[in-house]
């Protein structure tokens, strides 16, 4: 069914008319054009469509549009404010986290949930914060190091 | 060298990392068009049946349009080497993810569901999915208008095998096996066709590995001349080899209905489509005979795999002919006489993976020597000391190795060093693991015996074991060897940069562009890496085979290099230079080494180039030397060059469970001159990783042809926290070719971990395990369990 | 591919109650949907046959974990990252914890309830040996009354429960003489995160003189549904703590498991790990 919902993303509140079983993924990426989130399992075990819902990373395939009125979503989009990279995304270029960077921003949404809740963390935290997220480039080694600094 | 490296060796940012690490970066989903149709693939249930009828009635609509084979006007069938392999299936269905036709209109949901509406009547013929049968006479054959289901023969012959076996003082024989394994990239398949204006043709952009091969495929299928059919490549989601078959026969599908509806099309893979329908790593069955005397020394060897090709033959020729040139080992022998066939089942299909028929033979050689040592009393360092590749050596197709280092042993010194080998794996094998695996012959239905139980503490193990390999650069007498690169210096001095070899991820535009830098001494920002485009540089063949910094790289410094010396011409009239000095290229300037007032900026030079008429466009070219084989004896100059690695590895194995947790890892490769530290060291954590999977978890089964492990809840790959440590050294050998003689890493990094994995399992329980993956049940009982059915969640 | 859905989200109980009251089984509640999209994905016979969710996620109460002189009352919709951060949990009912602990990814334990976690009876379950050596109960309430049943009884076969499609589970009921046994949960994966349970284990116990008080052991993932040992426990309990007394233990819950499952494709393997991590989780903990 159609429906009217408001939901803010990125700081800035949206109201679409969407047809309220679609996936929160389709929308963002179809509706709003904010493509920086991935599909890449659809099951929620690879992690690469990781937003952040009210302060939780999230899998985005698995939530419905119409669950969503009200919340606050954060992408990989609303990271970078004023032209200045937030400092995860400056660590994951200087530390060499990416690849293909297929899975590049839900890593570094799964991360910012982290570092938002708990700014001081062990890389055992780290490890498990992006055990959701699968990379099949880097082995991870040089993510837990970007997180870490 | 006559001067330090500004850029090459540096740990460098990725010149894709802003885009990707703020989502802007376009990967072939995030690409739409208006008007855009979407494709769905009709299949069948079947794994061989010949197709008698395709029906479908129960299906029209004017919303839809149908594509199958009927609207093909060139090639039904393709292949990088044999055209076996359909667009749409027309006379047989050979697995289960064959397609016979694709459904295209605007509601990809509708189409799923009328996908299931297309009445196929087929007439099953009985399944092969046992690779060692495939040449029985009493198998049906897979494709019934070639002779067998021989894809392809290697031998190899070199001395005198039965002398050999005679002289020696111990046998081993041995029987080894290899899973079938997906790639697993993160990014699912997607392509776009495009219909461009009147007769123009088409373009087709996608997570698309090879776009020459690409374009071949797609202008072959659709009769058009190559010129017509355009490939751009959009950001590639991972590929490992993997996005290149698959891909390019969506690319074709694409195209055709892009064609007959006049729209743009897009296919885009679920994973569940991706695992089943994408070519996979081919499961091998190695025997190796091995005659050794009583130092150690290796006298004969006597190899015959078995590669399972599943129903297509892909890149199985080339795949099986770097196992038959590498399947010995790092070794040198007198007497080998090996013989590598591909063959076809009704499996799923394989083709190129990341190490190409390197790490299936490197797990049985590797667990061979460590047994070879055992059984003379030697450690793993000592036997691969005395038998180890050194300058000079001859490999087992006679080739003498020399004009570049040959490190296999300094490589090996390094690790051991780092990992204080030696001293861990004496105290591991000192103490006897208790006898911890399950009898299943035992009469009491596995309840266990009061003596069956250890302390817990004993029943973690730890356990240390290496692997060496050495390794062919590039193809290979497999083909072609040559590369091109296109280079354009505008008159502000910043350079647009193209290779023909394609980004996958890997960080080739980066690699490149600082290879540029080096030579025309400006910082690594002027260089603007270009889209990959087919209608812009030269086919330069797949980029495969490790083999994108050595033949792209050779290639953007020749061209850099032409482009230098036509500015260097310019100054020499300029500044009246003839004859006396240098000129100099560096930080953004020039100089002479005569007269230091004589100064001008990279770009003003550019911009006089520009008044004076001087063109600052070239297409560099290099072309890899001859190389030899002949395909009777498998003898010759196999690889104009080498490279050399060892992996030690850690780890823990709960003898209670037969879980096996990788510590650490210590990779130390001679890749040749490190171009870019930072995505040096990425390839070697990355690779460890997959080999770890490989080790450890990862396989595709075959029922009956069927794939099961079609997601990521049921096909495991390493998470984060599967693998505690990887630590990356590099021996920088020196080598005339490349770009200052930088070679491979892409593969060797892979192919080392699972045999060293391996041998420190056997470290830490006594025992030796021959059938990879060395998951919870092969510890415990010394085979795979599998499932009775293929429902999901049926895993218990 | 996802059924078009009417989505319906509640802020009130009442309200939910009514939805389900009026729709019966053309309605299914969503918390998570962690189990239910991806169902939906894979178009399994289990999610489909309905045209409405209920999305349970804005109902306060379903949401609070708290004590009263009885039980530690935990709210059907509470997430796993809420049960793993919870103080109460922490130290009062810390199995669960654990078993909250290596449940799918961050990501799902941010969404997955517990409650979500049972109500499909999925073998592998993880929450549920914990639970049920906590003895735990369950409230479950429709529009027109309430019941309280234990978890035991309401998880009836494979995938199948005593919940009527008109009712919801709102309450987990731990009762306190639950609390202050010690006790560890294990599991065993094949991967170390993100992992089905190939078999887990919840054990309880209380040790006097050096004879078991109170023994309680649960497993998952190895029976048809998670399974409590009675008859082991009556058996073990009064009994001196003893390195044989454990093996025994492990044994008599490995002749149990094979009574219950007969042989089947997994259990070469299982059958005997199931006993020796029964036995190492027994040493660890009870023998000193």
């Amino acid at each position: 069914m159609l429906r009217d919902i408001s939901l803010n993303i990125n700081g800035k509140i949206k109201t679409i008319r969407v047809e309220e079983s679609k996936r929160l993924l389709d929308v963002l990426r179809e509706d709003f054009a904010l493509t920086g989130t991935k599909e890449g399992c659809a099951i929620g075990e690879c992690g690469a469509c990781t937003v952040v819902i009210n302060s939780d990373a999230v899998n985005s395939c698995l939530v419905l549009i119409g669950q969503c009125e009200g919340v606050e979503i954060i992408t990989i989009e609303g990271l970078e404010q004023n032209g200045e990279l937030h400092e995860l995304q400056k660590q994951f270029m200087e530390k060499g986290a990416i690849q293909c960077g297929f899975c590049t921003p839900g890593m570094v949404m799964s991360a910012y949930a982290l570092v938002q809740s708990n700014p001081d963390t062990t890389i055992e935290e780290i490890k498990e914060a992006i055990e959701g997220n699968l990379c099949r480039c880097t082995g991870y080694t040089q993510i837990v190091d970007a997180i870490a600094h | 060298m006559t001067k330090e490296f500004e850029h090459i060796g540096k740990p460098v940012v990725r010149q894709d990392a802003y885009e990707k690490v703020t989502g802007k970066a376009k990967f072939g989903d995030d690409y739409s068009f208006p008007g855009m149709l979407y494709g769905v693939m009709v299949r069948t249930e079947a794994s061989h049946a010949n197709i008698v009828n395709i029906g479908y009635a129960d299906i029209s609509s004017d919303e839809i349009t149908i594509c199958d084979h009927n609207d093909i006007q060139g090639s039904k069938k393709v292949g990088a080497i044999k055209k076996d392999q359909p667009i749409f299936c027309y006379d047989k269905i050979r697995n289960s993810s064959d397609v016979v036709a694709m459904l295209v209109g605007e509601d990809e949901r509708k189409l799923r569901k009328l996908a299931g509406k297309v009445k196929v009547e087929l007439e099953e013929l009985p399944v092969l999915t046992d690779s060692e049968k495939a040449l029985d006479k009493e198998s049906p054959l897979i494709h019934p208008e070639q002779e067998s289901n021989l894809i392809v023969h290697y031998p190899l012959r070199k001395g005198n095998i039965e002398k050999g076996f005679k002289t020696c003082d111990h046998i081993i024989d041995q029987r080894y096996t290899t899973p079938r394994v997906e790639h697993a990239y993160i990014e699912p398949e997607v392509v776009i066709a495009l219909p461009l204006e009147g007769r123009k043709g088409v373009k087709v952009i996608g997570s698309i590995q090879n776009p020459y091969t690409c374009r071949r495929v797609v202008a072959s299928v659709l009769d058009y001349p190559l010129t017509k059919v355009r490939i751009i490549q959009a950001e590639m989601g991972g590929s490992f080899g993997g996005k290149d078959d698959t891909i390019n026969v969506l690319a074709a599908r694409a195209a055709i209905a892009a064609l007959k509806c006049g729209k743009p099309v897009k296919i885009k893979y679920s994973r569940e489509d991706s695992i089943r329908e994408s070519y996979k790593r081919h499961p091998y069955v190695m025997n190796y005979k091995v005659g050794f005397n009583n130092d150690g020394k290796l006298v004969a060897m006597k190899i015959d795999i078995t590669a399972d090709g599943g129903a297509y033959a892909s890149l199985s020729p080339f795949v099986t002919w770097r196992t038959v040139v590498q399947a010995t080992g790092p070794y040198e022998l007198e007497n080998v006489h090996t013989d590598v066939r591909a063959v076809y089942t009704n499996n799923p299909y394989t083709g190129a993976f990341r190490g190409f028929g390197s790490p299936q033979p490197i797990f049985a050689q590797e667990s061979l020597m460590d047994e070879i040592a055992e059984r003379v009393g030697k450690t793993p360092i000592e036997i691969r000391r005395i038998n180890g590749f050194g300058e000079g050596s001859v490999t087992a197709s006679g080739q003498t190795l020399g004009q570049h280092d040959v490190n296999l042993v300094t490589v090996m010194d390094e690790a051991v060093k780092h990992s204080c080998f030696d001293a861990k794996w004496q105290q591991n094998r000192l103490e006897k693991a208790p006898d911890f695996q399950i009898d299943e012959n035992a009469k009491t239905n596995f309840i266990l015996e009061h003596d069956n139980f250890y302390p817990p503490e004993s029943m973690k193990r730890k356990g240390v074991g290496l692997a060496t390999s050495f390794r062919g650069c590039s193809l290979g007498a497999e083909g072609i060897d040559a590369a091109a690169a296109y280079m354009s210096i505008q008159q502000d001095g910043s350079v647009y940069l193209l290779s023909g070899l394609a980004e996958n991820g890997q960080g080739l535009r980066t690699t490149f562009s600082l290879i540029a830098a080096e030579v025309l001494g400006i910082s690594p920002e002027h260089i603007h890496y270009l889209e990959q485009d087919t209608g812009i540089v030269p086919d330069s063949g797949p980029t495969v085979a490790s083999r994108s910094t050595l033949m792209g790289g050779g290639a953007t410094k020749n061209a850099a290099e032409v482009l230098k010396n036509r500015l260097e011409e310019i100054l020499v009239s300029h500044w009246n230079t003839k004859g006396k000095g240098e000129i100099l290229f560096a930080k953004d300037e020039v100089t002479w080494t005569e007269d230091e007032s004589r100064k001008i900026s990279f770009n003003e030079l550019c911009n006089l180039a520009y008044s004076k008429g001087v063109s600052l466009a070239a297409i560099g070219w290099y072309k890899g030397p001859n190389v030899d084989w002949d395909e009777e004896t498998g003898q010759g100059a196999a690889y104009f060059t080498y490279v050399y690695g060892c992996q030690v590895a850690e780890v823990e194995v709960d003898l209670s469970t037969g879980e096996v947790y990788v510590k650490r890892v210590i990779a130390v490769h001679d890749p040749g001159t490190v171009i870019n530290l930072l995505g040096a060291q990425g390839q070697v954590y990355g690779g460890v990783t997959q080999g770890a999977g490989f080790a450890l978890w990862e396989e595709v089964n075959s029922y009956n042809g069927k794939i099961k492990e079609d997601n990521y809840d049921q096909y495991l790959i390493p998470t984060s926290k599967d693998i505690n440590n990887i630590e990356a050294h590099f021996v920088e050998g020196k080598d005339i070719y490349g770009a200052w003689g930088a070679k491979s890493l892409g593969e060797p990094t892979l192919e080392l971990t699972a045999a060293a994995i391996a041998n420190a399992v056997k470290n830490a329980t006594g025992i030796r395990f021959f059938n990879l993956p060395l998951n919870l049940e092969e510890i415990l009982l010394n085979r795979k369990l599998k499932p009775t059915d293929l429902k999901r969640g049926s895993t218990n | 591919m996802i059924p078009r859905l009417e989505i319906h989200v509640p802020e009130k109980m009442d309200e939910v109650l009514e939805i389900l009251d009026s729709s019966k089984a053309n309605c299914r509640i969503i918390g998570g949907g962690t189990d239910i999209v991806p169902g939906f994905h894979i178009e399994s016979p289990r999610f489909a046959g309905f045209n409405k969710l209920v999305d349970i996620n804005r109902i306060e109460e379903l949401h609070e974990i708290r004590e009263n002189d009885e039980n530690i009352i935990i709210g059907a919709g509470a997430t796993f990252s809420q049960i793993i951060s919870d103080s109460i949990i922490a130290h009062k009912v810390p199995l669960l914890q654990k078993a909250a602990h290596g449940i799918g990814s961050k990501q799902i334990r941010n969404k997955a309830t517990i409650a979500g976690n049972f109500v499909n009876n999925a073998p592998c379950a993880d929450s549920v040996p914990a639970l049920l050596v906590y003895d735990a109960s369950l409230r479950i309430q429709c529009a027109d009354s309430a019941r309280v049943i234990k978890l035991e009884e309401f998880l009836e076969g494979p995938y199948e429960t005593n919940l009527q499609p008109n009712e919801i589970v709102t309450q987990i009921l731990i009762p306190n003489n639950s609390i202050g046994l010690a006790g560890d949960f294990y599991k065993l994966g094949r991967r170390r995160a993100v992992a089905v349970s190939r078999i887990t284990l919840g054990l309880l116990y209380k040790i006097a003189d050096n004879k078991f008080d109170e023994i309680r052991i649960a497993s998952g993932a190895v029976t048809p549904i998670g399974q409590r040992f009675y008859e082991i426990e009556n058996f073990a309990k009064g009994n001196e703590v003893s390195d044989e007394l454990l093996r025994t233990i492990a044994i008599k819950a490995g002749k149990k498991v094979l009574d219950l499952t007969g042989l089947r494709w997994s259990t070469p393997h299982k059958l005997p790990v199931l006993q020796k991590a029964l036995y190492n989780l027994l040493v660890k903990n009870c023998l000193k």
